[in-house]
């Protein structure tokens, strides 16, 4: 398939790309438990209602044969190798499908030291998109259905993976809706803005959906489960609601893969990766720093130099 | 004859409630989401979209203070909240998957313990339900034993007729005395012809069958297989009408603060977690476990109730797509 072909501009993706994925998938997958170069694998199930999708733990070549991968394979499965599920896989080399915006969260994590390269096998799609929220599961993938984060993406060609399914996809020519929203919320006065997200937060019902899926909220105690001292208050009112995602936002400064995860998960509809964003937009004007998918270095909030700045301590 | 009221009547009605100083509850757009909140006319009514979050939230609050500290001169005060100041409340156009959930949640709110946050709450209001049109792929109403038209636990049950208007039954005294103090807003029809609903696509459950296989298989390798990709969110708990655990926290200073009652979830790996530091259910599956087990087994062994009335709201927020209809559905199929 020619990358022309699979050009999602104005028209759309279509599902042959999707099951020619799935099939490559399947395959390496089946390939890879036969072998036994990995003990388990993360990846993809259709689930019962029609048009979707779930995570799936596979441990054997029969079980791989029914891997997919559809426009509903919105999980960033990546949280199942935290500290958060651990057990959860059999111990040893783990296979993971990983769309590009999924490597970035294994990049940090690697960054991290939360998981080894050499313990991984990676899957990667050359990925079309996945659906947004609330989207029509038709069968296509079209830029009124996709996911917001979709259509301003720039790793739908994975690299640095052991195996890419797929090949290149072009998204090129989609408007870029996010960017726009950040705009226009950064342009209002800041009484406006204060409201905008107070009307948000005020939604919240601290279902904690959003901590729960993000591969970087891995810590086994979060400040905001702690109650003697209770340090941000549990209950879902506007205070706790209001430093539960300024804890959030600043814990994920520069760690944050953009997966948007967080903002998928939220019952509530609550726009969390327009926080994400300003924040890595924060981190770039003021450490050149952005979450890519290398793993190399360590963000610029986590960690400590002997030449960091201390004029701010006074 | 059977009753009728008019759709503009019916938002009439809320107008004249909320004259009448009465709050009403209904499905509100708000923001991005359809919730039930304060409708302020009758033109805020929103009748095509299941509210995100179920109606329990009238009766049990997300968060409510249940009383007040404040120290003055050395001596600590502390006030109840006063229970009588909560208001007459109506509460309009909850599904039958909605409507049913208090009658549900009466008999735990009252075993042990009377709570008179809820039950007072519970006094003060009367529910109108619809019978619904709706119904998508994660609905299961019907295969948990109840139905698009199924009037329990409304006062007042509406149901959609073709013409645009409503069938209107009273089901209770409450219902009654609610269209005897609007009677000119209702009118008689000389026959009434229901709207049609798309039919759910799952089969029936054999709730005794499922409860009979729980009973015998605390320990399942089923747990494990789900529960593996649980990730331990309140999400499906938080939306969901049956679910009613709740937390108690004091928060503020210690000089004042706040007693506060609020929404938790067995999902939480802190949920079961004592003061030992020990935790009864450590892993996700054995929390799992429990929702399932509390929904289909102890709710029924105390009570004689099912703690589901299959509105779906879960299966479509969970995360991770586990999905509790074809979880029924497999031990409903299971043969030991
Ligand atoms: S952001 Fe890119 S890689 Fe991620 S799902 Fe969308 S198109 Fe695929
Ligand atoms: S997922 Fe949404 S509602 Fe739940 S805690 Fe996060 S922001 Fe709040
Ligand atoms: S904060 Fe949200 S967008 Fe960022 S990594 Fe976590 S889940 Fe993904
Ligand atoms: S368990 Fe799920 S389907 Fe059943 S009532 Fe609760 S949210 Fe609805
Ligand atoms: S919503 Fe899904 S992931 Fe969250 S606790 Fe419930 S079953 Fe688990």
């Amino acid at each position: 398939m020619n990358a022309k072909a699979n050009k999602n501009q104005g028209s759309c993706i279509e599902p042959s790309y999707y099951q020619a994925v799935t099939k490559a998938i399947r395959t390496q997958a089946v390939q890879i438990l036969k072998e036994g170069t990995v003990a388990g694998l993360v990846g993809y199930l259709p689930g019962r209602r029609k048009g979707t999708a779930r995570p799936a733990l596979i441990t054997t070549p029969e079980e791989a044969e029914k891997l997919i991968f559809s426009p509903a394979c919105v999980n960033n499965l990546s949280v199942y190798l935290t500290k958060s599920k651990k057990g959860v896989l059999k111990q040893g080399r783990i296979g993971i499908v990983a769309k590009g915006c999924d490597m970035r969260a294994l990049a940090g994590l690697m960054g991290e030291s939360q998981i080894k390269r050499e313990d991984l096998f990676i899957i990667a799609v050359d990925c079309a998109g996945v659906y947004g929220s609330g989207a029509e599961r038709s069968e296509t993938v079209t830029e009124a259905n996709i996911a917001r984060k979709c259509l301003e993406c720039s790793v739908h060609h994975p690299e640095g993976a052991d195996f890419v399914a797929g090949s290149a996809t072009d998204l090129s020519g989609l408007t870029p809706l996010e960017a726009e929203e950040m705009a226009r919320i950064e342009a209002l006065p800041q009484a406006e803005r204060w409201a905008f997200w107070k009307e948000h937060f005020s939604r919240c019902i601290r279902c904690m959906a959003c901590r729960q899926v993000c591969p970087f909220c891995y810590c086994e105690q979060c400040l905001c489960d702690k109650n003697r001292p209770q340090a941000v208050e549990s209950s879902p009112r506007p205070a706790g609601n209001t430093a539960w995602h300024i804890v959030r936002a600043m814990h994920l400064a520069g760690r944050c893969g953009g997966c948007a995860e967080c903002e998928r998960v939220c019952p509530m509809d609550i726009p969390l990766n327009l926080l994400n964003r300003r924040m890595a937009k924060e981190l770039k004007e003021l450490y050149d720093y952005e979450a890519g998918l290398a793993p190399a270095e360590k963000g610029p909030l986590t960690q400590y130099r002997e030449d960091d700045d201390q004029s701010f301590i006074k | 004859m059977p009753q009728i009221i008019t759709e503009e009547n019916l938002r009439n009605l809320i107008d004249l409630l909320v004259k009448e100083s009465k709050v009403v509850v209904g499905p509100k757009e708000t923001g991005s989401v359809v919730l039930y909140q304060p409708l302020t006319a009758g033109s805020d009514l929103r009748l095509d979209s299941l509210p995100r979050r179920s109606a329990k939230e009238l009766f049990f609050p997300i968060c409510e203070n249940i009383l007040t500290y404040q120290r003055q001169d050395g001596k600590m005060q502390v006030t109840d909240v006063d229970r009588s100041h909560f208001p007459e409340t109506v509460l309009i156009g909850a599904p039958p998957c909605d409507a049913a959930s208090p009658a549900i949640l009466d008999a735990v709110f009252s075993w042990d313990y009377n709570d008179e946050f809820y039950l007072e709450r519970r006094r003060k209001s009367t529910i109108v339900g619809i019978a619904c049109t709706k119904g998508d792929d994660a609905c299961f109403c019907t295969a948990v034993g109840l139905a698009r038209d199924t009037e329990a636990g409304s006062d007042l049950f509406l149901t959609p007729l073709k013409d645009g208007s409503y069938g209107c039954k009273a089901v209770t005294e409450k219902g009654k005395a609610l269209v005897d103090a609007h009677a000119a807003l209702f009118g008689e029809a000389a026959s009434v012809d229901a709207a049609l609903f798309v039919e759910q696509g799952t089969e029936k459950l054999d709730l005794a069958k499922i409860k009979n296989w729980l009973e015998g298989h605390f320990e399942d390798p089923l747990w494990e297989k789900i529960a593996d990709i649980c990730v331990g969110c309140g999400s499906c708990a938080f939306i969901c009408p049956a679910c009613h655990c709740f937390d108690i926290n004091d928060e503020g200073s210690t000089e004042q603060g706040s007693r506060r009652k609020h929404w938790d979830a067995c999902g939480f790996s802190k949920f079961t977690n004592h003061a030992s530091g020990h935790n009864p259910r450590d892993v996700q599956n054995k929390r799992y476990r429990n929702r399932i087990m509390h929904k289909f087994k102890y709710y029924d062994d105390k009570f004689g109730k099912t703690l589901c009335t299959g509105c779906g709201r879960c299966v479509r927020a969970c995360p991770v797509g586990i999905d509790i209809a074809e979880i029924l559905s497999t031990i409903n199929a299971k043969q030991d």
